[in-house]
């Protein structure tokens, strides 16, 4: 299992009123655990209010930078990049897991590909890694990048950008496609939506040519996109997305602590929610949860049932339960109520479980 | 920008995920035991394949025998390091059950699994020697080129990825099995075994595409797990595999 390392805040600055670009540097000999492949993204955790949350943020840096940098854009209400934008400073320690995430393909010196990038708001970390990285890497390939934001004022790194048109003369061309803000070309007005992306492809881009396309925004643009180079011929695999959902899970309530039932017989009743159904069980408390699911002809979800895979992790929201073996959940799920339920047998009379949170 | 999509209705809609951040629970319980059927199958034929490398007839067949055990395993790596991601552990994955056993050869236990993995149940049959080996492998291998086409395609980006990269190799290990079948039938002495074999092994293989289940396939459906019935699936492997067979004086089903 991956594990946490501390990183230590060495550069905190903004790029937009509302996004930091934060420089970390591995702390206690942890630098090669942090050498990370082009798009590639941390998960951080931070305790708030005892509370601990988890979030992912892609590193923005090229691997030629030689540093290790990750874009956060502020995201009304969230607690994780509300405070990265307001309290972060140099000096700070943060807690990562290593790199991970698959949004990327090899890359070859003698290469002369055409890769097309698309880019909404804070989307872009992944995909400015992807093409400082593929720029750098492979001399004789041109980037595309439709980057589409509400207004000027909320490009990320537009500056650093221009500076790399400038640097790689001719090989990357950037095209802003602005929600609010008109344009010179209307074409580059409004959403990047499936319609948009078949008048660029009719007048600006060439699909025929594309290598492989990267696609990182907002669900509905990603869809949008997806769609239309299919429609024009792309193969699903050389389609690379990576998606952060604007609603990563919010904060979770705590279990409501039932303990008032002095456990008596060897009997429990249970209630297990699974697909929006809930079901009420009586079952002795020497059976797991998952055998009472299962014995009640409940499409209850498992593997393993050696508390090693995971499956069949479900959260208890009342009662208690004894989890005799986990080799699979960390201590913050298990603070949340997750259990493992083929591993999971009850303690008090009345346990209420959910495989659907 | 319009960002007021539920993940539900992005899958619906034909979205791509891409890391374990924002899958919604059903979506990783169901995802997992995708991934867990295939890497406890995998594991488990691999293992009883490995029994057979002592019975193949010369070196070259050694060979395709070994390699098939090593690429299985290796496949089965791929996909676990993906349960990884989740948080499933890997290293004692391996090892939490023994992918050899096997039920007696006249057990009949239809599509049901065994208690204690998720491996497909043909993998619970014992192979009987040699010529039974290969004729399981040209069926079977035949059977997960079908389903790896579609699990190509499953909404999970990094799982989709593994899966592609995995299908031509499998699709090699039933190309081997056809020539090692190509050499068996040459024998006169051997066709009847290798008649009973297909006849053994075909309602076997063709059980590994479950039964129709039609919520449960709307479900995986809307999730982008799936998008071929186990039916269609089952008909374009039979067609296939009779299409193989045919020239080699074998039939079936």
């Amino acid at each position: 299992m991956a594990r946490f390392h501390e990183l230590t805040v060495t550069d905190v600055h903004k790029t937009i009123r509302d996004a930091v670009v934060v420089t970390l540097k591995p702390a206690n000999g942890a630098a090669q655990d942090f050498d990370f492949i082009q798009g590639q993204y941390l998960t951080f955790r931070r305790d708030f209010d005892g509370e601990e949350l988890r979030r992912s943020y892609s590193i923005c840096a090229g691997k030629d930078e030689g540093i290790l940098q990750v874009g956060i854009k502020r995201v009304e209400g969230g607690a994780f990049s509300t405070w990265a934008n307001e309290e972060l400073k140099v000096g700070d320690t943060l807690e990562a897991m290593p790199p991970m995430g698959s949004f990327h393909t090899e890359l070859n010196p003698q290469a002369e590909k055409q890769y097309l990038g698309f880019a909404g708001g804070s989307g872009i970390t992944p995909v400015l890694s992807i093409l400082k990285t593929t720029l750098a890497r492979e001399p004789k390939s041109n980037f595309t990048l439709v980057y589409a934001n509400k207004g000027v004022n909320t490009i990320m790194f537009r500056e650093e950008l221009e500076d790399l048109k400038n640097l790689y003369m001719g090989r990357l061309n950037v095209i802003h496609v602005l929600e609010t803000d008109a344009q010179e070309i209307d074409l580059f007005t409004g959403l990047v939506t499936e319609a948009k992306c078949a008048e660029l492809f009719r007048h600006w881009i060439d699909i025929g040519n594309v290598d492989t396309a990267f696609i990182c925004g907002p669900e509905p643009m990603m869809l949008g996109i997806a769609k239309a180079l299919r429609d024009h011929g792309l193969d699903d695999a050389l389609i690379k997305f990576e998606l952060f959902a604007s609603a990563q899970p919010g904060r979770l309530k705590r279990k409501a602590a039932s303990r008032d039932a002095a456990s008596s017989a060897n009997q429990a009743t249970a209630s297990i929610t699974l697909d929006g159904a809930t079901q009420s069980v009586t079952m002795p408390k020497d059976m797991s949860i998952l055998d009472a699911a299962l014995q009640n002809a409940m499409d209850a979800p498992y593997a393993c049932k050696a508390g090693v895979c995971s499956t069949c992790r479900c959260r208890v929201l009342e009662g208690e339960v004894e989890m005799v073996a986990n080799h699979a959940l960390e201590d913050y799920e298990v603070e949340k109520g997750y259990v493992l339920s083929c591993q999971s047998f009850p303690v008090t009379d009345r346990v209420v479980v959910d495989y659907d949170q | 920008m319009a960002e007021d999509m539920s993940i539900e209705r992005y899958l619906e809609a034909g979205g791509i995920l891409s890391n374990p951040a924002n899958v919604p629970p059903r979506y990783r319980a169901e995802l997992m035991k995708l991934m867990a059927t295939f890497v406890d199958s995998e594991l488990a034929g691999a293992a009883g394949f490995a029994d057979i490398i002592n019975a193949a007839p010369g070196l070259k067949e050694r060979i395709a025998a070994a390699r098939i055990v090593l690429e299985k395993t290796d496949h089965a790596e791929r996909v676990l390091k993906v349960m990884g991601e989740f948080g499933a552990d890997t290293a004692r994955y391996a090892s939490h059950h023994p992918w050899t056993a096997r039920l007696p050869r006249d057990a009949d236990i239809g599509t049901t699994r065994s208690e204690h993995d998720m491996r497909l149940a043909v993998f619970n049959y014992p192979l009987e020697g040699w010529s039974d080996a290969v004729v399981m492998n040209l069926l079977m291998g035949r059977a997960v080129g079908v389903q790896l086409a579609e699990l190509a395609m499953v909404s999970y980006q990094p799982l989709a990825e593994a899966f592609r990269a995995i299908a031509p190799r499998e699709a090699r290990h039933a190309e081997l099995a056809e020539e090692g079948l190509a050499q068996l039938v040459a024998e006169p002495a051997g066709r009847d075994a290798l008649r009973a074999s297909v006849d053994y092994w075909w309602p076997r293989v063709a059980a590994s595409f479950g039964a129709a289940d039609a919520a449960k396939f709307a479900a995986l459906k809307a999730m982008g797990l799936r998008r071929t019935t186990g039916e269609e699936l089952r008909t374009r492997w039979a067609a296939e595999a009779r299409a193989v067979l045919k020239p080699l004086g074998l039939t079936a089903g």
